[in-house]
C-alpha cells in the first residue's frame, strides 16, 4: 500500500476538525446530519473488515445493528448505559462467533443470500416474539440529548476507521486478502483460514451491535422491522462499492458522496432516492467496478504522466 | 386440531403452495444453471406479473387466464432484453480465474435491479397491497372445500412444470440446454450455441416467473415488495432439488409447501416467514457444498 501523501493528511485533519467543531458551531438540523453522517462512517468501515477484504460479501449486516439496538431497549432503565453499549457489542459479536462456523463454510453468493437469510430470520423471530408479548413497538423515555449521542457516534466512527486501518495494514489482514484471491492457495501456504474468516467476522459485527444501541438512544421509538431494515445493509454495500478499494479512504468517500446524496432525497422522496441507489449499484458494477477512489487515482495518475 | 392435519385440505392447500414455488424455481434454476448467476431479482418479476394481470382485470376485464400467455410472452420478452443489454457482454469476458467475480458482481446487479423494479413499481402503482377476486366461488370435492382459483393454479403450475421437464428431456434444445447446464466448456466444444442456450434460459426463466406473478395474484394480496420471498423460497427449492434437477425441484418445492403450510397450520400465521426463512438457512448450512461440489467439478 502506497503511503498517505500530504493532500490526504490534510483532508483527514479537516475532517476530524468538521466532526470536532460541528457541535459548537451547527445548530441541531447539522448536528442530526452530522450524526447520521458518522453512523455510516462506523457501519462501512466494520463491513469492510470482512467482505471487503475476504470478499465474503455480507447482505445481512443490519443484523448486528438491530441486535444492538434490541439489547439497549429491552434492558432501558435496568442497565446503565455505559454497560449497555459495550454489552450490545459484544452480543452482536457472540452472535457473529456463534453462525460464523457454519456460515462461512458456505462460499460465494451463496454467503451472499444466506447472510440475508440470516438477518431476516433474526428480524421475523424477534417480530414474532414481540408480538407474542404483545409489544407492537417500545418508547424510550429519557434517552440523553443529540450532543452525547453525537460524542458517542463519532467515537465509534473513529473506531471503526481505526480498526479497518490496523486490519487492512497488518499481517492479519494480508492474510484475508490471500484468502480472498483463492482460498485453497492460501491455506496451502499455511494461511489458518478458517480461523482468519471467523474472527475478521467476529470484528466486523462488534461496532455495529455498538451503533444500533447508539441510534436506538437518537430514535427513542422502537419497531423491530426499522432496526432490521435490510436497507441499511443495502446501503453499506453501495456505499463501500461507490468508493471502492479495501482500505479507509474509498468508504470514507462512499460515505460523504451518498450520506449528502440521501440527505437530499430522503425526506422528500424516499423512493426516488432507492431508485437512485439501485441504479448506482448497476452503474458502478458495470462501469465503475474500482469505485470514486480507482477514478481518482487513475486521474491522477493520467496528470502525472501528462 | 389432528383432524385438520389428517383431512386433504391441508393438503390441497400445500400442493397449490408448491406448485407455485416449483415454477418459480423452475426460472432461478435454469438461469443459475446455465449462467451461474443467482438472479436475485426473480421474484421481482412475479411481482410485475402479479400487476399485469391486477391491471388487465380490474382497468381492461381481461380475464387472468387471458392475460396468462402474454404476461408471460412479454416477461420472456423483457429476458431476452436484458440478456443482450447487460449480460450477454459480462458472460463473454469470463474466464476460468474471474468467474468467481463475475457471480459476485452480477449478484449486485440483480439486486440492483431488484431495488430499482420494487421502487419504480412502488412509485408508479403507489405501495399498496391490491387484490382482486376471480374465479373464488367454494365448491367441494369429497371432504375438500377448494375455490376454482386454486385448482386453476395447481393444474397451470404444474402443467407448465411437467412440459418445461419434458422439453428438456425430449427436444433437442432442451438437451443442449442440460448440456450447458452440466458441462459447459464441453458442450460449446461438442457445438452447442451456448449465447442461443443462455437467451433462451432467460427467455423461459423470466417468462415462468411473469407466469406465476399471474397466478399468485389470483390468490393474495401483494404489493410491490412481494417478490423477494418467491426468491427465497425459489432458493430453497434449488439447493434442497438440485441444479438442473427439475423433478428434484418439483419434489422440493411439494416439500417447502408442506412445511409452510403445515408449519402454519400448527403455530400461526405470523410464522410465516419465520418458517420460510429458517427452512432457507438451515438448507444452505446443511449443504453449504451441495451445490457447489459439482459446480467445482464441472469447471
Amino acid at each position: 500500500m502506497d503511503r498517505p501523501g500530504p493532500l490526504w493528511v490534510g483532508l483527514a485533519l479537516a475532517g476530524v476538525a468538521a466532526v470536532a467543531l460541528l457541535p459548537v458551531l451547527g445548530n441541531e438540523y447539522l448536528v442530526g446530519t452530522g450524526l447520521t453522517v458518522l453512523m455510516w462512517l462506523a457501519l462501512t468501515p466494520s463491513w469492510c473488515v470482512l467482505s471487503r477484504l475476504t470478499g465474503y460479501v455480507s447482505l445481512g449486516h443490519v443484523v448486528f445493528y438491530g441486535l444492538g439496538a434490541y439489547l439497549v431497549v429491552i434492558t432501558w432503565q435496568q442497565w446503565p448505559l455505559w454497560l449497555a453499549v459495550p454489552a450490545a457489542g459484544l452480543l452482536a459479536a457472540a452472535f457473529a462467533a456463534l453462525v460464523g462456523g457454519p456460515a462461512l463454510r458456505v462460499r460465494g453468493p451463496y454467503f451472499v443470500i444466506l447472510t440475508f437469510g440470516l438477518a431476516e430470520l433474526v428480524k421475523f423471530s424477534i417480530m414474532a416474539a414481540e408480538s407474542a408479548m404483545g409489544m407492537a413497538a417500545r418508547i424510550l423515555f429519557g434517552a440523553p440529548d443529540l450532543l452525547a449521542v453525537y460524542w458517542m457516534m463519532a467515537a465509534l466512527a473513529l473506531a471503526s476507521l481505526g480498526l479497518l486501518a490496523w486490519v487492512s495494514g497488518s499481517r492479519f489482514g494480508h492474510g484475508l486478502r490471500s484468502l480472498r484471491e483463492n482460498e485453497e492457495a492460501a491455506e496451502t501456504l499455511g494461511v489458518p483460514v478458517v480461523r482468519y474468516k471467523l474472527i475478521a467476522f467476529v470484528l466486523s459485527a462488534a461496532i455495529p451491535g455498538m451503533v444500533g444501541a447508539v441510534m436506538a438512544l437518537r430514535s427513542t421509538y422502537f419497531v423491530v422491522g426499522q432496526v432490521f431494515d435490510p436497507m441499511v445493509s443495502v446501503t453499506v454495500i453501495a456505499m463501500a462499492l461507490l468508493g471502492g478499494g479495501d482500505g479507509v479512504r474509498g468508504p470514507i468517500f462512499g460515505v460523504l458522496f451518498l450520506a449528502l446524496l440521501s440527505e437530499l432525497l430522503w425526506a422528500q422522496a424516499p423512493l426516488l432516492y432507492m431508485i437512485l441507489l439501485g441504479a448506482i449499484l448497476v452503474v458502478f458494477v458495470l462501469l465503475v467496478p474500482d469505485g470514486l477512489i480507482g477514478l481518482f487515482q487513475r486521474w491522477r495518475r493520467k496528470g502525472a504522466a501528462g | 386440531m389432528i383432524d385438520t392435519l389428517l383431512s386433504g385440505q391441508l393438503l390441497f392447500s400445500a400442493l397449490v403452495t408448491g406448485s407455485l414455488y416449483a415454477l418459480v424455481a423452475l426460472g432461478l434454476n435454469l438461469v443459475y444453471g446455465t449462467m451461474r448467476m443467482l438472479n436475485v431479482a426473480h421474484g421481482d418479476l412475479v411481482m410485475l406479473g402479479a400487476y399485469a394481470a391486477f391491471w388487465a382485470f380490474t382497468l381492461a376485464g381481461v380475464s387472468p387466464l387471458w392475460a396468462a400467455p402474454l404476461v408471460a410472452a412479454a416477461g420472456a420478452a423483457f429476458g431476452v432484453a436484458l440478456y443482450r443489454g447487460l449480460f450477454r457482454g459480462m458472460l463473454a469476458k469470463v474466464t476460468p480465474s474471474t468467474a468467481g467475480k463475475l457471480e459476485g458482481n452480477s449478484l449486485l446487479l440483480f439486486f440492483g435491479l431488484s431495488i430499482l423494479m420494487q421502487n419504480i413499481a412502488a412509485l408508479a402503482f403507489t405501495p399498496n397491497n391490491r387484490a382482486y377476486a376471480y374465479l373464488d366461488q367454494v365448491f367441494r370435492i369429497g371432504n375438500v372445500s377448494m375455490t376454482a382459483n386454486r385448482l386453476l393454479v395447481l393444474c397451470v403450475a404444474g402443467g407448465v412444470c411437467v412440459a418445461v421437464a419434458l422439453f428438456l428431456s425430449r427436444h433437442v434444445a432442451g438437451l443442449a440446454m442440460r448440456a450447458v447446464i452440466e458441462r459447459r466448456e464441453a458442450a460449446s466444444i461438442v457445438g452447442v450455441d451456448v449465447d442461443r442456450v443462455q437467451r433462451l434460459s432467460f427467455a423461459v426463466g423470466f417468462g415462468t416467473a411473469a407466469l406465476a406473478g399471474v397466478l399468485m395474484s389470483m390468490l393474495e394480496q401483494f404489493s410491490p415488495f412481494s417478490g423477494f420471498p418467491f426468491t427465497i423460497a425459489g432458493f430453497i427449492v434449488i439447493i434442497l432439488g438440485g441444479l438442473g434437477n427439475v423433478t428434484g425441484g418439483l419434489l422440493a418445492a411439494l416439500l417447502l409447501g408442506i412445511i409452510e403450510t403445515y408449519g402454519v397450520a400448527l403455530t400461526s400465521a405470523n410464522l410465516r416467514s419465520v418458517l420460510l426463512y429458517g427452512s432457507f438457512v438451515v438448507a444452505l448450512l446443511v449443504f453449504p457444498n451441495g451445490l457447489l461440489a459439482r459446480r467445482l467439478v464441472t469447471r
